[in-house]
This record gives C-alpha cells, structure tokens and sequence, in this order.
C-alpha cells in the first residue's frame, strides 16, 4: 500500500520531469535572427553553420575550457558569443560555404580580424576610414576610383601589401566565380594596379559611357578581402586552377595582413591570436597593437546557454539578442552594459520586414496588402517581441530608411505624412470593404477572388524567438480583419530556399544593406527592384517578385546622382511608392548588431557620447574593430 | 456497481486524486463564467509583468488631486521610500564613490541608518556625472547616474504639480500633496493578473484555464481513440488467435518497438501547420499510443478464452461479436476504465512535449500547455525570473496527472482483490 503510493508519486513526477527535460533538450534553433540580420548576403555563410550548432548539442563550453590545454590567460582573452555557430569549415574568402563567422564576415561593415578591406565603414557618420587603403577618389563621371594603399601595409610574412595584390584578389574572384566576383563583375570592369600603392577601378559603362552603378564600385572598398598574389597562386597551382577545388581550398596557411591569425578550432571554441608583428602599429595606422591577446569564441548551443556564460563574465561581447536586456544591470546588478544606456540601447540600422508574395491571388491586390500592414499591431510588436529594443513608428516614421541621421536626412518626412500608416484595424477593414473584399459565406474569412476564402502562411525560422513572435502577433491581426494568417517556422535553411524561389505567402527577412556605404540605395534595390524578377532563384532581396516601372527607373538614377537635394526627391518619391504599394513592410527596427559587453575583465567599450566615434559593431566590424585598440583590463 | 462505488469511496488515493481532478474540472467550467475576457488577448504591452493588481496612473494622479477621493495620512512617505530603495549596498557604493572620487575621508561617513541625511547631503554636493571617474567601468557609472536620478526624486517631498498642455504653454491644474493617498478601491481602471502575464503581454491565468480546458480535451480524445483501438484489436486478437492473432501482433510489436514519441513527431511534422488543430493533435495522439492496450487486452482475453461461460456461449451458437460483447467485455472492462485513465494522462502529457517542439496547435488559434511552456522557453522566462509564466503550467500537468494516476492506483485496488489491505 505504502509502496503504491510512493510509486504513484514518483510516476507523477518522472512523467512531469519528463516533460521538462524534453524542453530542455531541445532548445530551438541558435541563432534568433541575431547572426543574419546584419546582412543577408551572410545568410548562405552562418546559416550551415546553424544547424551545425544542433548537433553540436549540449557540450558545456565551460567544462571544456578547464580540461582544455589550448585555454588562454582570462585577462589576455577577449570571449564572444554569437558569432559562431560550429566548427569552423575554412579560412577562405572565395567561400561560398564558409561557416567562419568569427574571423570572416565580407559585408558592409566587413570583420576585419584576419583579412583586411581597403577601407572600413563607421555606420555612426556613414564614412569610410582608412585601413589598407589611405584615400580614394573618383574621376570626374564616376568611372575610375582611385585608391591610394598605405605603404607601411605588410602581409604577415613581411612582404609588402601592394596594388597588384589588389588588382589580382578581384581578378580572381572573377575568374572562379566566387559569390563576391559574381556580384561585382556586374560593375567593376577592371581593376588596374597603376604603381605598387595606386590601383584604379574602372566602373562598367553603358553603351553611353555612363558608368553602370559607381555606388557598387564604391561598395566593394570596405566590402571585400584583399589577399595575396604570391599566396593566391599558390593556392591556384595547388588545386591545378580547378574553381571549385579553389573554392573549397581551406587555406589554413593563409598569408592575410590582419591584426589575428588561427590559434586553436574545434567544436567546442575558436581561438585567434594577435599576430604581434602586425604591421597596424605603424603610426600611420592604428599606432599600437590590439588590447586582447587572443579573441575566442565558445560555441554556443544557444542563445540561452549564450546569455548564462554572459551573466557569468564567461562571455565580455555578446552579439545576440536578449529579452528585456536592461534587467541584466538594473536588477541583477552585474557589470553588462550595451552601447547605450537606455531603450533601444542599440543603433537600430537594420530593418526586419515582411515580404508579400505578389504573384499569390489576394497578395496581388495592394488593398489586401495595405490592410493587413495596417492591421498588425506594431506597438506589441516593439514592446513584447523586441522588449522595447526598437524605437517606434511614432518615434521613426516609416520609409525606406532605417533610423539612423544619414539615412533620415535623405526623405522628407513631411510628403510622406499622407502616405505612412499605423496601426488602424477599422481603417483596414473599410479598405478591404471598399474594394470589395468580403466575406460573403458567413465564416467569418474575406474571399478573393470570389469563393476563395484568403488564407495565407507566414514564414520564418523555427527559434527566431522574436521573428516568431512577431509573425504571431502578424497571424491575430490577421484574425481581426477576416483574413486567415498561419505561422510556419521551418528550420533556417528552408526558410532561405522559400525565400530565394518564391515559394511562400508572406515571409519575414531582412533586406541586406545595413551598415554600408552603398546604403540606403541597397536597400531600396532590395525592397523594390525587378531586376531578376523571372529568374528561378533570386538571391538579393524583392521576394515577393513585385514589379513597377516608376521604382526601376529611379532606382538606375540614384547611384548616378550626385546633388543631395536631387537624391532627397527620389528617395522621398520611391518611399511614397512603396508605403502606397506596400510590396512589403518593415515590422521593426532593429540594431544591425546586438552589442551586449560584460565589463568583469575588459572595459573602455566604445559608448554613445564618449568621442571615439567608434560604432558598437561587436569590437570586430567594418570601424568597430577600433574599438579593440581602446580596450583596457578593469582596475582592480 | 453501488458496492464498487462504495468500495472506491473508501480508498482514499481515489479519492484524492478524484478530488483534484474535479477541483481542476471546476476551475475550468466556473472561472471562465466570471472572466470573460479572450485568453488570447494581448492585454499587456511588453512580456512578463509580474503578478499583482495594476491600476491606471492616470486615474490615480486625479483621484489624488481631487479633494473628494484623495485621503491625507499621517505617514512619513520619503522615510519609507528612502528604505524601500535606498539599499545598503546602494549606500555603500555612495561612499565608495564618494571617497574616491568626491574626495571625502576613508570613514568620515558611514552607511548607518543614523548617517542617512547626511549620506545625501554629502551625495547631492559632490555628486557630478561629468566626473571623469577614472579607472570606473561604463556600467558602474551608469549605475551612479541612475542612483542619483532615483535620489532625487527620493528627497523631493514638496508638493507634486498637475499641468496640462494649454493654449500658452503649460497651465497648472492642481497639485499632490505628500502624504495624499488614494484607495485602490476608487480607482476605476485597474485589473489584476494574478499569475502575470506572459511574453505576448497575455494573462497567464485566464490563458491557463483556457489551457487545461484544451489539453483535458486532448487527453480525453487521445484516451478514447487509443483505447478503443487498443481494445478493439486486443479483444480479436486475443479471441479469435491463429493467424489474426499473429497479425495484429505483428503489427503491435512493430508499434511497440519503434519509439511512438517519433512517430508522432514525425505524422504531426508530415500533417502540417494548418491541419493541427485540436482534435487533430489529438487523434495523432491517440493513433500512436494504443500498442501497450492491445497487448494487455489481449492477454488477459486469452485468459478468459477458455472459461466455461465462454465455452457454453460458442456451443449455443453465438457470433464472435456477441461473445467478445457479453462473455468477454465485462470482464476486461475495469481494466479498460483504468487503461483508458492512463492513456488520458499520457495523452495530456504527450500534447505538451509535441507543442514544447513546436509540433502542436497554433499559438493564436488555441491556448494549451505545451505551448505555454514552449513561449515561456523561447523568452528564456527561466533565466530572466518570470517563474509565473512556466511554473503554474508544470504544476497544472504536475497535477492532472498525478490525480489520476492516483485514481487508476485506487480503482486497481478495488478491482484487483489481491491487492487490497
């Protein structure tokens, strides 16, 4: 009797125990829309590496650490999370699969740790600084770039870094049809090394002379590697010029000019070491080495054991998203701070949006479009999927551009009043009424076209904690207008794929172009432009495949023009069109980069106000990598 | 019948567990007759309010402006205050700074209740966020400017100024005092979550009785199709025998040795989003959960095969329905009830691990368990504190189940004689 009981307890409890173990175990997908929203363009790279992040399951970073012979002195290691997301697969820029987002990131704001660009970008004034190169200029009709190198720049095998280096790096991205050559070919035309640091890119023309698009060519300086000619031949004659074999060279014995080089890989973190003769110390640089000796990164399984190894000083930078990441400070009391101090405590560049698919019956229709934009509840979507960590509609109005001054100075806000929609559910049913979309067979679901009741998925990843949030608070507000809205959350790489060919109704993404120069014309080409639009797989943004004559040729002007008051009327036409087509629309703003340090070893962080000028781009992006050089130990 | 429910009313982990069970049953039929609110309802702006009673802020300031519902109470209110927030660690770090930087002697002040007034004195004289602070982390100065913003409104107790936008700027429209209080009674806009909300700003415990209402429902849809499968295949197989009887165990082993828990992940992951609802899940449930009925009904009715009541049925004639539905039925029935118990727990318990992966019904369509845990997971709600918003669902499952599994262990032993006291 006794014995049943006690038994009938411990059933009780083992099948709840159970439950929850199972919930422990599998933990949703790492990355939460942190890693891809920087740039799309990165997408193909860390999302591989996402999956690799479930198998690499629950190996307790920490345990490892303390066994591990290749461990680093704490106060000569600077530890991130949320970069990198599995082994790492290689060491090459040629990559079209690379998974090594610690070291390589080839975007706006590109990671300057291993390789290095000519120039890098600071998304705070929107200009480019210096690195390997030293200036640029165009040529009067924006059809030759010229950039100066810095002469005191070195591999790290002591031989200098000169403009054949440059000219050879494009030409072989070219040749092999690397992601990076297949994207530029379409505008650079050539790259000339004039004497050892002075290289001239020439723009494609049209048949008219006028170059294609120079704001591509200006893109590609802070965007793209520079790497070695000896070392590239190298790598050619060793693969037997076989592009594939190329592409896939893991090039462990990279010759690269960055501040780090590998130290120690595997499943568990990644290591890179300060390369103590780089050539940045030069007084024409940075004039002194990096703070850090080594830069490691612990492979997370999440976000979540992510933010406990960050709360235990474990972790110093933490680029992931955190709910509610003020209670790390104000209740829990620990030294974690982000770059500013109160809500949206980041630079919110990037713009998660949700794509129509327009060639979908419904989603043709701008009306069934405007109306569900208009019927989502953006305030719940800023306080409860971001936690506050995103201005407002109200704060930002909306457009084709993100938060930031440079980008905001380039509409005018006041002919867009007309055009910007809130929030309005009754607004939203009397369009869809007026243009006679209706629910006339009672079940409480609009038609269109006549008997076909409206019901549409929303997509994106499974674990994106707050993309998967958010498309639910997009799905009731779909419940409120009388239009059926479903969420789908499929792993990352479906998702990707859905995206890429069209196959979907309503999609979140983020368009590429945040943090870069060729910003906020990117963007726009992202949102609205058909180029590709018959193709099978369309990589850069439009989706949802929407077409306008208007919107092409404007966006063919804008990279030509170079008067500000005349770019100012464009972009301020193009956002009309696009808030009165709503091909698609932003959701929220959100930072191109969580910037999360915890001060327990490390401090002297880039902050907003503290005149360095350096963004809070995770201490490793585009002119954020400053941010290493300032570093100091916190006094004990 | 009368003497069993007698019988079962003398056990007391039946009753126990009956009692829970309709403790919960009741729960879910009454609450939702007084709050009628949608438990779907995003009330809450932003995730995680704890529990407790908000009331309007508004509402509040002009009910403490107005004469009628404004109360003066002797109380001391910046004293308290300065308790309430001024904690002694907050205290230390006052002199901290202030002897490193406000250039104040090492103990020429200390954190004693006495020395208080005089803390915030010394505070509001050498305090300066312009400091360079040296050798300072960002938060720790961050954490002072905040201190000091909150000492501020602490020391003010002058009286409180009500403005409102006019046609010349600001105009004054009254003013609190002090030690002006309000009943929480007065106030007209106010609403009280007792268990929180959750990450979507929804009310935890409004969502919760919706929840238990579902996942009870799932329990029992699942239960009734995996018994009556389980049941129906058991009972032929066992009395009918030979080949049939190979066959369905066959089938069974097969069910048996692959682990159900994949094969419902993989018929939920194959149905798709749009089809899972409620008794969809549910069906999936039960369609995978009826191998261990089967066998045990099969044993026990090649047991009774060959008793002599059977035996008589078969030489009068009687069909194999006939007989399976008199002579052997009745006979397996108690264990069936308990069966068909079980298999409602499991079914709720399954329910909540599909939904945890994700594999359950849709968030906005439906409130259950599983999903509940699986949001609460999702926003880290058991890193970040929020235990309201994870905790009263384990318990709930905790309990649903516990009830009746102690409800199956007291009717086996008023079915089973062997195993009474």
């Amino acid at each position: 009797m006794k014995m049943k009981k006690l038994m009938a307890i411990m059933l009780s409890l083992s099948m709840v125990v159970t439950v929850a173990a199972c919930g422990g175990g599998e933990q949703p997908a790492p990355t939460d829309g942190t890693a891809d929203v920087s740039a799309p363009e990165e997408a193909p790279t860390e999302e591989p590496a996402a999956e690799e992040a479930d198998t690499a399951g629950d190996t307790a970073a920490d345990e490892s650490a303390a066994a591990d012979p290749n461990s680093t002195p704490r106060e000569e290691t600077l530890y991130f999370a949320g970069q990198q997301w599995g082994t790492i697969n290689d060491w090459n820029p040629m990559s079209s699969n690379s998974n090594n987002g610690m070291a390589m990131t080839q975007a706006g704001s590109a990671r300057e740790l291993v390789w290095e660009t000519l120039f890098m970008y600071n998304m705070l004034d929107g200009k480019l600084y210096g690195l390997l190169g030293t200036e640029y200029a165009w040529n009067d009709d924006q059809t030759e770039l010229t950039v100066k190198l810095n002469p005191d720049a070195k591999w790290n095998d002591g031989t200098q870094v000169t403009a054949a280096d440059v000219a050879y790096t494009f030409d072989t991205h070219v040749k092999y049809e690397s992601p990076t050559g297949a994207d530029f070919s379409a505008y650079i035309d050539s790259v000339e090394a004039v004497d050892d640091t002075t290289v001239v890119f020439h723009a494609k023309v049209d048949g008219s002379g006028v170059a294609v698009n120079p704001l591509k060519v200006l893109d590609y300086i802070p965007k793209v590697y520079v790497m070695q000619k000896a070392y590239l031949e190298t790598v050619e004659a060793r693969n037997n010029n076989d592009a594939n074999a190329i592409k896939q060279d893991k090039m462990e014995d990279m010759v690269s000019s960055g501040p780090y080089k590998p130290f120690y890989a595997d499943d568990q973190k990644v290591v890179i070491q300060r390369d103590d003769n780089y050539w940045g110390q030069a007084a024409s640089m940075w004039g002194k080495l990096p703070a850090p000796k080594y830069l490691a990164h612990m492979v997370f399984s999440g976000n979540d054991t992510g933010l406990v190894a960050l709360k235990n000083g474990e972790v110093d930078v933490a680029q992931m998203f955190v709910a509610n990441v003020q209670d790390l400070w104000e209740k829990d009391g620990l030294p974690i701070s982000t770059y500013i101090d109160e809500a949206p405590y980041g630079i919110c560049a990037a713009i998660p949006t949700i794509w129509f698919n327009t060639k979908r019956d419904g989603l043709d229709q701008k009306e069934i479009r405007k109306a569900i934009a208009m019927a989502v509840d953006y305030k719940q979507i800023n306080e409860a999927a971001m936690t506050g960590q995103s201005p407002t509609f109200e704060e930002v109005p909306r457009s084709i551009m993100n938060t930031t001054g440079a980008e905001q100075k380039l509409i005018d806000q006041a002919a867009l009043k007309d055009y910007q929609f809130g929030n309005d559910v009754e607004a939203a049913k009397k369009i869809l009424d007026d243009a006679g979309v209706v629910d006339s067979d009672g079940d409480g679901i609009r038609e269109y076209p006549a008997g076909n009741n409206l019901s549409f998925k929303a997509e994106c990843p499974e674990g994106w904690s707050d993309w998967n949030a958010t498309l639910e608070i997009i799905a009731a507000a779909g419940k409120d207008i009388g239009i059926n809205i479903e969420t789908y959350f499929p792993d990352a790489s479906t998702w990707t794929e859905d995206q890429t060919t069209a196959n979907f109704d309503i999609l979140m993404a983020t368009p590429n172009g945040t943090a870069s120069i060729s910003c906020p014309w990117q963007r726009a080409y992202e949102f609205m432009s058909s180029d590709n639009n018959d193709a099978e797989v369309k990589t850069f943004g439009n989706f949802g495949r929407w077409q306008n004559d208007r919107v092409d040729e404007l966006l063919k002007l804008i990279p030509l023009e170079q008067d500000e008051a005349k770019l100012k009327e464009y972009y301020t036409e193009l956002s009309q069109i696009y808030l009165d087509e709503v091909p698609s629309f932003a959701a929220m703003y959100r930072p191109a980069a969580f910037h999360i340090v915890n001060e327990s070893v490390w401090t002297n962080y880039p902050q907003q106000d503290d005149g360095t000028n350096v963004p809070p781009y995770d201490c490793t992006d585009g002119y954020g990598v400053a941010a290493l050089y300032n570093l100091t130990l916190v006094e004990e | 019948m009368k003497n069993t429910i007698k019988q079962l009313r003398h056990s007391s982990q039946f009753m126990v567990g009956f009692v829970i069970l309709v403790a919960i049953l009741l729960l879910i039929i009454i609450y939702p007759i007084f709050v009628t609110a949608d438990p779907l309802e995003m009330v809450g702006r932003g995730t995680f309010f704890k529990p407790g009673t908000y009331v309007s802020v508004v509402d509040a300031v002009t009910d403490g402006a107005s004469t009628q519902k404004s109360y003066t109470l002797n109380l001391d209110t910046s004293a308290s205050r300065l308790n309430a927030r001024l904690s002694m660690e907050d205290r230390e770090a006052m002199v901290d700074w202030l002897v490193r930087f406000g250039g104040v002697a090492e103990g020429g002040i200390s954190t004693s209740d006495d020395d208080v007034p005089a803390l915030l004195e010394l505070w509001s004289e050498k305090y300066d966020s312009t400091n360079p602070q040296k050798g300072l982390i960002a938060a720790k100065k961050k954490y002072y400017v905040r201190l000091d913003k909150s000492l501020k409104e602490l020391n003010n107790s002058t009286d409180m100024i009500l403005a409102a936008q006019g046609e010349d700027g600001l105009e004054q429209t009254g003013t609190i005092a002090d030690d002006s209080y309000v009943n929480v009674k007065d106030i007209a806009n106010q609403r009280t979550f007792i268990l929180g909300t959750d990450n979507f700003g929804r009310d935890v415990l409004t969502e919760l009785v919706a929840a238990t209402k579902t996942s009870i429902i799932i329990g029992l849809i699942a239960g009734v199709v995996a018994t009556a499968i389980g049941l129906f295949l058991g009972l032929f197989a066992g009395f009918i025998g030979g080949v049939v009887d190979d066959f369905i165990m066959f089938v069974t082993n097969l069910f048996t040795v692959i682990p159900s828990f994949v094969i419902l992940i993989l018929i939920s992951y194959s149905v798709g989003a749009s089809a899972r609802g409620v008794t969809m899940v549910a069906v999936i449930i039960g369609l995978t959960s009826w191998p261990w009925t089967t066998r045990s009904v099969r044993s026990q009715v090649i047991s009774l095969r060959n008793r002599d009541h059977v035996n008589m049925s078969k030489l009068s004639g009687h069909s194999v329905i006939r007989i399976i539905l008199v002579d052997i039925l009745p006979y397996v029935a108690s264990y069936v009830v308990m069966a068909f118990i079980l298999q409602i727990s499991s079914g709720i318990l399954a329910e909540a691990q599909l939904s945890m992966l994700g594999l359950g019904p849709a968030t906005t369509t439906t409130a259950t368990l599983g999903l509940m845990m699986n949001w609460a997971m999702t926003y880290t709600a058991h890193l970040n504190g929020s235990w309201w918003a994870y905790f009263p669902v384990i318990l709930t499952i905790a309990l649903i189940s516990f009830s009746l599994n102690l409800m199956n262990t007291g009717l086996d032993q008023v079915f089973n004689p062997t195993l009474r006291d």
